[in-house]
């Protein structure tokens, strides 16, 4: 890719089944920021049909141009198909950087385009800047949180990067221009390999979120003392509009599906609010939960490591307290 | 053909809180667990449907130990792609070694694990699959491999289920603890895997030039490291019979926009 040439920030939305996922507007938010500083144009890439009812919401965000992709296999999440569709878009005009979340689909076709264009790409930022001498920075962490690396990528453009979801509140653009909106149409997959979704299946119970995207997630241990007592936490979970997750024991135990574990065999997660109940706090747990703003822990055992890592903690019995705070929330006024 | 890599046990790892800085020595080296599992499904593979199980990794020496219990579970080559050429390499420049390594040996399923404990990129396995122009499935939970040996039906891990994927074969697959229960090595098969050697490539091997492996050849580079505020010692504690324990839970989902 030629250095010089290379020009602009784009992000690359997602969305499923015509559903803006939350973290689009937080790397369009930060894109701005980038682009701002770089003093380049900002673009945003979504890819799916009929999207165009999206584009007043992308709008409000402040890019400048928004391409939206399309065609028969861009109705399903197929990582090859991604990756050579947006290959396309950066042939005929190179961006300085692209940001992606660092979720599932994300990270997955993000890593096949950085491969494909032979340029680099830092994975589950929780940090992106514009340093003093103008470089795009990004800071990611490693060894199970233990650890963070501040990385440039000074040889080859475009930069990528995932972003992990909540590393900023959405803000929308305070100067409005009216973006170009432009149309291309999706890659189809090579000839020489077949590929395609045959089902999606959903596991987690409808009322509950997704890991990556709820803003509270609470974390459930072997302190839950059963299946059945998950479904006091899951009327909990409904009242805070939470994601459930577990340790690794609660997986292994089968009362939660494997997409749920948190930790080091499992998710690494950055919610606002992380509601650990009946975890002890194991490193392979925490190494899962770090990035977490805030971490609640209510525990039996005053001596529970988790109560280490935590910012509010209460010691008691689980199944005294949840009652207790589900009472007292389902008294209040609904949240918009 | 698997790609593994030894990592520190990142569980013991701890920090120096004076220094700001991790503490590595007494911390022992492991095969990556996600690999682990990706090791076995090749075995199993092999055991439904023919072939032969080659696992690579790329090193120092001293990652032999970890090819030596792929070797113990049963797989039937171990090459390690080892040279102070390849040293600082990114997930760039790993994948273009690994995919080298892997067109030159020939393969119809290339598994990985998710993603490596310590650096928790899970980019590897999709460049790989990339640079070899092939499909990919990543976050696997189950395969089935079908009688013709041309095409697999995979169950992929996501947000909150999973998808079922079909694929042709050529492919690579990411592991995900859910895929199976690793064999232990029986004293028997440490033994005999003893007698099997553990090839080294260096980037002669492969053909690699010196500005497309290690850190000539990354697209990364890391400017500097530091330790992130663990915040430790700052936790509120209240007891549950506190008559201001739900309150002050009350006040902080409230401070943090979450309830009204």
């Amino acid at each position: 890719m030629s250095q010089n040439t290379a020009s602009g920030v784009w992000i690359v939305g997602e969305q499923k089944d015509g559903q803006m996922a939350a973290v689009t507007l937080e790397l369009l938010t930060i894109g701005r920021w980038i682009a701002d500083s770089l003093k380049e144009q900002l673009t945003v890439v979504m890819v799916g049909n009929d999207l165009d009812p999206m584009v007043g919401t992308l709008e409000e965000y402040g890019p400048n141009k928004i391409i939206l992709v399309s065609g028969p296999s861009a109705n399903q999440f197929i990582p090859e198909v991604y990756s050579e569709s947006i290959a396309a878009l950066v042939s005929k005009t190179t961006p300085s950087v692209i940001l992606f979340p660092a979720t599932y689909d994300g990270r997955d076709f993000a890593a096949r385009l950085a491969a494909r264009l032979q340029v680099g790409l830092a994975a589950d930022c929780t940090e992106v800047s514009v340093d003093d001498e103008g470089r795009f920075v990004q800071v990611r962490p490693a060894f199970g949180g233990n650890l963070m690396a501040v990385i440039n990528q000074p040889t080859a453009k475009p930069q990528l990067a995932t972003l992990r979801p909540h590393i900023t509140k959405p803000v929308k653009a305070t100067t409005k221009v009216k973006p170009l909106v432009e149309h291309a149409t999706v890659a189809v997959l090579p000839k020489n390999f077949d590929k395609k979704v045959l089902e999606t299946v959903r596991e987690v119970a409808e009322e509950s979120g997704n890991l990556d995207e709820a803003e509270v997630v609470i974390g459930v241990g072997r302190g839950l003392g059963s299946l059945d007592n998950l479904k006091t936490v899951n009327k909990l979970a409904v009242l805070l509009n939470a994601a459930v997750g577990g340790s690794r024991g609660v997986v292994d135990a089968g009362w939660l599906p494997h997409s749920q574990q948190i930790g080091l065999t499992g998710r690494v997660i950055s919610p606002k609010m992380y509601m650990a109940l009946g975890i002890s706090g194991a490193v392979q747990h925490l190494v899962g939960v770090r990035t977490a703003k805030e971490i609640v822990a209510i525990n039996i055992d005053p001596e529970a490591p988790i109560f280490k890592v935590a910012t509010y903690g209460i010691v008691g019995d689980l199944f005294s307290i949840l009652p207790q705070l589900i009472k007292e929330l389902e008294s209040q006024p609904a949240r918009n | 053909m698997v790609c593994v890599k030894q990592v520190p046990d990142v569980a013991e790892i701890r920090i120096d809180e004076v220094k700001h800085t991790l503490i590595r020595s007494g911390v022992p080296s492991i095969l990556n667990p996600f690999d682990e599992f990706a090791v076995e499904e090749a075995l199993r593979i092999r055991e439904k449907s023919g072939g032969d199980v080659t696992v690579i990794s790329m090193g120092p020496l001293q990652a032999k130990e970890t090819l030596s219990k792929c070797l113990a579970m049963g797989a039937d080559r171990a090459i390690l792609l080892s040279d102070p050429k390849f040293a600082g390499a990114d997930t760039w420049a790993t994948s273009k070694t690994l995919a080298m390594t892997i067109q030159k040996i020939g393969f119809d399923v290339v598994l990985c694990g998710m993603k490596a404990v310590d650096g928790e990129t899970s980019q590897v396995g999709p460049e790989i699959a990339e640079l070899l122009g092939i499909p990919h499935v990543s976050y696997v939970k189950r395969v089935e491999i079908n009688n013709d040996g041309r095409s697999l039906v995979a169950e992929r891990m996501t947000e909150q289920g999973h998808q079922l994927i079909r694929s042709s074969i050529p492919c690579l697959l990411t592991a995900t603890k859910a895929l199976n229960v690793p064999r232990i090595p029986t004293l028997l098969s440490q033994m005999a895997a003893k007698k099997k050697e553990i090839e080294i490539f260096t980037a002669d091997s492969i053909g690699a030039q010196k500005d497309q492996v290690g850190l000539p050849g990354s697209r990364t580079h890391v400017l500097k490291v530091f330790t992130p505020n663990l915040r430790t010692g700052e936790c509120k504690i209240l007891q549950a019979d506190d008559k201001d324990a739900i309150p002050q839970l009350l006040g902080l989902l409230k401070k943090e926009g979450i309830t009204q």
